[in-house]
């Protein structure tokens, strides 16, 4: 089996930096609610500060701060959508993907979606999630406003010409290939199944990845809402 | 092997509704405890097929549990869906994949994000409550049948499906 091993939680384990006897308690807890198995954490002093890192985030840290890429294309009412206008000054998650995808997609923005709901209404007016349809001709706007709905609402859809797509992805670091339909009638898009959160400076500050657990993002929502520096 | 005939099972009625109410039952053992040789003892937990978000694409997860020797899942097909193939996530796409390996006191996982079964083809689409009947073919221990239920697109196996 190849199933994507979760990758270790190092912000997780970063947690207790603090000095004092005070900090030991809350590091008692902070260890309890990380791992689940209580008792088993190696985590000595030494390892924990090797692993600290500067960030409240549990997603990876993007040490290249890519620029949100200029992106035009369709929303879900078939108006145009200009990402870097429409999205400037707001905390962002962008994923690529299409929906005849069972698995990763669906899994993925699902959890977001999950997350989000967690978030006060004034949280969720503060981060905008933005899904571009890696497979256009068959994700029109009806499609994917229907299958953004099931995960939520307020999600943004993006569809349009492929080429601006993979375009887009690329410079972002993501994979986009052209969608092959199967000889069963299914349809295989090849795409990068991270996601990216971009910060209201309008840089992307941190991944996720596909194997990203729906804890994660309900740790880093509310620090993506407020804007909190990755 | 002689015992071989008589775990081509397919299960219906009441082992069904164990299997349901349960989350895993043993369906198929073999008379020696297994080892790799040994007979596979196959049993089947926490099957669910999330609500397809839009279309009738849908993927399946379950856990096959191997309390015997080796066995490999060969194919997958539906009375209710035309179409059921067993896929892995990459980290950038899906391959197709399979057969699939149930190591000898071991588990084959179909789960989000890894190897997962792809089912197309509803007769009738897809609705919460609904339940699926997969029959899963197995190199050594015949085809087992099991009823899969579809439970909010963001259930998880182990929570409560509030749907949220």
């Amino acid at each position: 089996m190849s199933r994507t091993t979760t990758r270790p939680r190092a912000a997780r384990h970063g947690a207790p930096r603090l000095l004092g006897a005070a900090a030991v308690g809350l590091a008692a807890v902070l260890a309890l609610t990380a791992c689940g198995s209580g008792g088993q954490a190696p985590a000595g002093p030494a390892k924990v500060s090797k692993e600290a890192k500067d960030t409240p985030y549990e997603g990876t840290v993007l040490s290249k701060h890519f620029d949100k890429p200029d992106l035009v294309l369709n929303d879900t009412d078939g108006r145009p959508y200009d990402l870097r206008k429409q999205t400037a000054g707001r905390s962002t998650l962008l994923f690529f993907g299409y929906t005849s995808c069972p698995d990763v997609c669906p899994t993925t923005m699902g959890d977001i979606g999950v997350a989000m709901q967690k978030l006060s209404p004034e949280q969720q007016q503060k981060i905008d999630v933005v899904f571009v349809s890696t497979d256009p001709q068959r994700d029109t706007p009806q499609v994917l406003r229907t299958w953004l709905d099931s995960m939520g609402k307020n999600f943004t859809g993006l569809t349009g010409d492929l080429d601006k797509v993979k375009a887009a992805a690329k410079t972002l670091g993501i994979l986009v290939e052209d969608p092959v339909v199967n000889k069963d009638g299914s349809v295989t898009s090849t795409h990068g199944a991270q996601v990216l959160a971009f910060l209201p400076d309008d840089k992307a500050h941190l991944l996720y990845l596909s194997a990203t657990s729906v804890q994660t993002y309900q740790h880093d929502l509310p620090l993506l809402a407020q804007g909190v520096q990755a | 092997m002689s015992s071989r005939s008589f775990r081509t099972t397919a299960i219906t009625g009441a082992v069904v509704a164990t299997v349901l109410g349960a989350g895993t039952i043993l369906v198929a053992w073999g008379p020696d405890q297994g080892g790799a040789g040994g007979a596979a003892r196959l049993s089947i937990a926490d099957p669910y097929i999330p609500l397809p978000a839009g279309g009738a694409m849908a993927a399946g997860y379950l856990t096959v549990r191997n309390a015997g020797g080796e066995d490999e899942l060969v194919k997958v097909s539906s009375p209710g869906a035309s179409s059921v193939t067993m896929h892995r996530s990459t980290e950038t796409s899906m391959e197709s994949a399979g057969p699939l390996a149930v190591p000898a006191g071991g588990a084959l996982e179909l789960a989000r994000g890894g190897t997962h079964l792809m089912i197309m083809g509803w007769s009738k689409q897809p609705a919460l409550g609904d339940v699926l009947e997969l029959d899963l073919t197995f190199a050594r221990s015949g085809t087992i049948a099991v009823r899969v239920p579809v439970k909010p697109l963001t259930y998880r196996p182990g929570q409560q499906d509030s749907g949220n």
